[in-house]
């Protein structure tokens, strides 16, 4: 295990290392001076783009510049907005926060909704609700998320009127942000209406959750039920039936953990999905985090601040995936066995 | 099996939890909500001509020395109590208000009321390129640069605490007007002060000090400006305790979170659309007369719109009154020249040029481009008062230029770059309009088409013509109504010969409010004011007494 955990880790250090180098030369892509790009200081503002010259080592050659660029990178020196003039990394840190929370919360309903409909789908196979459950999943799974937004919008937030459309809470509750979480924040906050503003924040989060969850749960659903159907054919199961195991011993004991096993191996991928649909979710629900951040940001060409969300999905991305895969090995002996045989 | 349920019912358990929490508590009920349609460039209108920074700074924020009552059509005092002219009209003295309190804020607490100093500061800060806040946060003051306000102003003198003296460079017959607009309004000298002492003078503009109705609490770029009450208001306070500015630019979801209660009062809602929702017992739908005109200006600089004939031969190609159904709903007059209907110098003489393709054709032959020419065109990504959907209105333009022949490519870019980019004159033409801040038709001239208006960046036209300066200058100068009038004219008559620009509508400012939303002020010159806004409570005479 220790050695597939350093082989993952270099490997994670090494993508981390590449996407560096590739946000790096961003900058020279990118229309413009690539030091106003990567700091945020127009040329304009005389004095501080010296400045900037100088602690990013652009009188020197192009590779002190990167290693220059890394130890800022690394320091959370990630430049100042060229739209709000804000440092970018600050301007970050809450909605990380902000993403993160809407993230883990349609993780988690995606896989109380998609792991048990899939599991009661494999064992009512061929039944006809075995067919619905897998029917409405595929159709589900077939709804690109911003359409299934505007129709949930419409038929939730206008025609019934049960949620607010558009970021975390009411603003007129003053909640001040630390982390971005919503939730968390109010824990924290003082303010006198807390369990008001809680109830508020559950109004606001409940549609963009549910909308993010639908597709990773309906990818859960249908790879939970051919795993299980795939380990209900195994030799074991078989032998536990001959023995006159119960069949709830069988399905706890012998059958659900041997289904999870690829079962979570897709988590990293749609982890990925979600990233994705998360972006196009924040901007109809006017989520405060990284994504709506990023999209900003692109129309208004601030390179500093493009780059810095770029980077963070990015890192998200990998570093989620190296966790699952890392998880995975270290539950399911038998992968890590495979891996090492391969070799 | 009983696991199977709960995964049923678990989704169906969060669904009750979320019903829209009680609309009772004390902060929603004692709040407002306003969907602002943008991002403020500033929290200081004197930095800026957009009417959606005036409509967040300007009635909250400040004061001016003096207001422009709309129904008596008068000047009424602010913080200057009262005021004269002297010297043939070359200076005015002012006496200000006594115990007038700037905010206090976690940033500031002020030591004195307002006193003459104020006053210059705030037009020092302007006036005086040597004045320490004058380079500061760009140093670019719009509206007084092209209102030529900076060169009226001489001087501004503080004769004791509460006397100020302004000199002009000449009488000037729209002098008050000016500074009754939400551009002239006070800031705090002592505020100013304390920033140059901690070295952070560029704050001024970022966490403002004034003394108007509400105190600046917060702004997320994007989200939301929070605004709480001033208790310590010279006149009555606002009603409510709390403004809340939650940035919505697109004109679909503002109208669904209008809907939804999410927004108390929208600006520039769908009117076409909100009509056909059946919402008219939550929703009341208000427009005012709004003295502004939507135009295309030429870039009068780039060929081949240096050319008379190519001008006036697309003013002949396009169906205005087309324009006026299809994009404003009929919502709009059918511009007759440049001043809109509510100025006082309108005259119903038509002076634009008529829908007559065949002839355009022969103008546009006769300037040499019988084959037509590319052009770009720009057209605005947000709706204005003077024009709800500039890509529309491009496209309809786009679609007649096409029968003589001339092609035109649409552009367009986010709001502020579209500006700054309108500001270095990068377009060919572009379709923008104008709301009047002030009561005077000199408003709608010197700050589009003056060479003045051409250096600081609000000629869209590109326009500069030392006769036609002079012109404006004559009816700057004539004091009698009667007279300036024949002089607007004139200049109306100048534009339809040269069409730098051609005006195509004017069109009513409309508001949206949610029923339990009263007095939400909208003046024709100037931004919304929330001072007497206030909930009526429909609610409470049917649970009398209920509280959660």
């Amino acid at each position: 295990m220790i050695r597939y955990t350093l082989r993952r880790m270099m490997l994670l250090l090494i993508t981390l290392w590449l996407l560096t180098v590739f946000i790096f030369s961003l900058n020279y892509f990118f229309p413009g001076d690539p030091l106003t790009n990567m700091s945020g200081v127009r040329a304009s503002d005389a004095l501080n783009y010296q400045l900037a010259t100088a602690t990013r080592a652009f009188d020197q050659g192009i590779l002190a510049q990167y290693s220059n660029f890394l130890g800022h990178l690394l320091r959370g020196e990630w430049g100042q907005s060229l739209s709000t003039q804000q440092p970018v990394f600050q301007e970050l840190l809450p909605l990380l926060g902000a993403t993160v929370e809407l993230s883990l919360l349609a993780m988690i309903v995606a896989m109380v909704i998609g792991a048990p409909l899939g599991l009661y789908a494999a064992g009512q196979r061929r039944g006809a609700l075995d067919r619905l459950v897998m029917g409405l999943s595929l159709s589900a799974y077939s709804i690109p998320v911003f359409w299934l937004a505007q129709l949930l919008i419409l038929l939730f937030a206008v025609k019934l009127g049960w949620t607010p459309i558009s970021g975390q809470i009411n603003p007129l509750f003053d909640i001040e942000v630390s982390s971005g979480a919503i939730l968390l924040d109010i824990g924290l906050s003082d303010s006198p209406y807390r369990s008001a503003a809680f109830a508020d924040a559950i109004s606001h989060l409940w549609l963009p959750v549910l909308v993010l969850a639908m597709m990773p749960a309906t990818m859960l659903m249908r790879v939970t039920r051919n795993s299980m159907l795939e380990v209900m054919q195994q030799n074991y199961i078989r032998s536990a039936r001959a023995r006159g195991l119960s069949d709830r011993r069988i399905l706890w004991r012998h059958v659900m953990p041997n289904t999870m096993q690829p079962v979570v191996r897709q988590l990293g991928l749609m982890f990925s999905i979600l990233m994705s649909n998360i972006i196009i979710t924040e901007v109809i629900f006017n989520w405060p985090g990284l994504g709506s951040w990023l999209v900003k940001s692109i129309y208004e060409r601030d390179y500093p601040v493009m780059q810095a969300g770029l980077f963070t999905f990015a890192a998200l991305i990998l570093l989620v995936n190296v966790l699952v895969e890392l998880y995975h090995a270290w539950r399911y002996p038998q992968v890590r066995k495979e891996l090492y045989a391969e070799r | 099996m009983t696991l199977w349920r709960l995964t049923w019912l678990t989704p169906l358990l969060l669904l009750q939890a979320c019903s829209p929490a009680g609309n009772q508590v004390e902060p929603l009920k004692e709040g407002l909500i306003y969907c602002s349609e943008g991002n403020p460039e500033s929290f200081n209108p004197q930095l800026g001509t957009s009417g959606t920074t005036i409509d967040a700074t300007s009635a909250q924020l400040y004061d001016r020395l003096l207001d422009y009552d709309e129904d008596q059509q008068d000047f009424i005092p602010a913080l200057a109590t009262a005021w004269q002219t002297l010297d043939d009209g070359t200076r005015y003295r002012f006496e200000l208000r006594e115990d007038v309190a700037f905010h206090q804020t976690p940033w500031f607490t002020p030591t004195r009321p307002l006193n003459a100093e104020d006053i210059v500061f705030s037009f020092r800060r302007w006036l005086d390129e040597g004045h320490p806040y004058h380079d500061i946060n760009g140093g670019n003051y719009p509206f007084f640069t092209a209102s030529g306000l900076n060169r009226l102003i001489e001087r501004v003198v503080a004769v004791d605490p509460q006397t100020v003296d302004f000199y002009l460079s000449r009488s000037d017959s729209s002098f008050l007007a000016n500074l009754a607009t939400d551009f002239a309004i006070i800031l705090s000298a002592e505020y100013g002060a304390t920033l140059l002492e901690r070295g952070t003078p560029g704050l001024i503009d970022q966490q403002p000090v004034g003394t108007g109705p509400f105190v600046f609490d917060e702004f997320r770029k994007d989200l939301l400006i929070r605004y709480a009450r001033n208790t310590n208001y010279w006149r009555t306070p606002a009603h409510i305790e709390q403004l809340v500015y939650s940035i919505t630019p697109n004109a679909n979801k503002r109208m669904l979170k209008l809907i939804t209660g999410e927004c108390d009062v929208i600006p520039y809602p769908l009117v076409e659309e909100l009509a056909l929702l059946d919402t008219e017992d939550e929703i009341r739908i208000s427009g005012t007369v709004n003295p502004n005109s939507a135009f295309w200006a030429f870039n009068t600089q780039h060929p081949p719109f240096d050319d008379v004939r190519v001008r006036r031969a697309l003013a002949y190609a396009i169906n205005r009154p087309a324009i006026i159904q299809n994009v404003y709903n009929g919502n709009a007059r059918l511009a007759t020249g440049i001043l809109p209907e509510t100025s006082w110098a309108f005259s119903p003489v038509d002076q634009t040029h008529g829908y007559d393709p065949a002839y355009a054709k022969e103008l546009l032959a006769e300037a040499g481009y019988a084959d037509g020419f590319d052009f770009e065109l720009w057209a605005m990504p947000v709706q204005r008062a003077y024009n709800p959907n500039a890509q529309r209105m491009a496209e309809l333009i786009q679609a007649d230029l096409a029968q003589i022949g001339v092609r035109a490519e649409i552009v367009s870019y986010e709001w502020n770059a579209f500006r700054r980019r309108l500001a270095r004159d990068e377009h060919d033409s572009v379709l923008i309009g104008w709301i009047a801040d002030n009561a005077d038709p000199d408003n709608f001239f010197r700050p589009l088409l003056s060479c003045n208006a051409k250096a600081v960046g609000t000629n869209r036209a590109n326009w500069c013509n030392a006769e036609f300066d002079e012109l404006l200058a004559e009816a700057i100068r004539e004091q009698e109504n009667a007279k300036r009038k024949q002089l607007y004219q004139e200049v109306e008559n100048w534009v339809y010969r040269e069409v730098p620009l051609i005006p195509i509508a004017n069109s009513m400012r409309f508001q949206a409010y949610r029923g339990d939303i009263q007095g939400v002020e909208v003046p024709a010159y100037g931004g919304v004011n929330f001072r007497f806004a206030r909930h009526v409570d429909t609610a409470a005479t049917e649970s009398a007494g209920v509280q959660p």
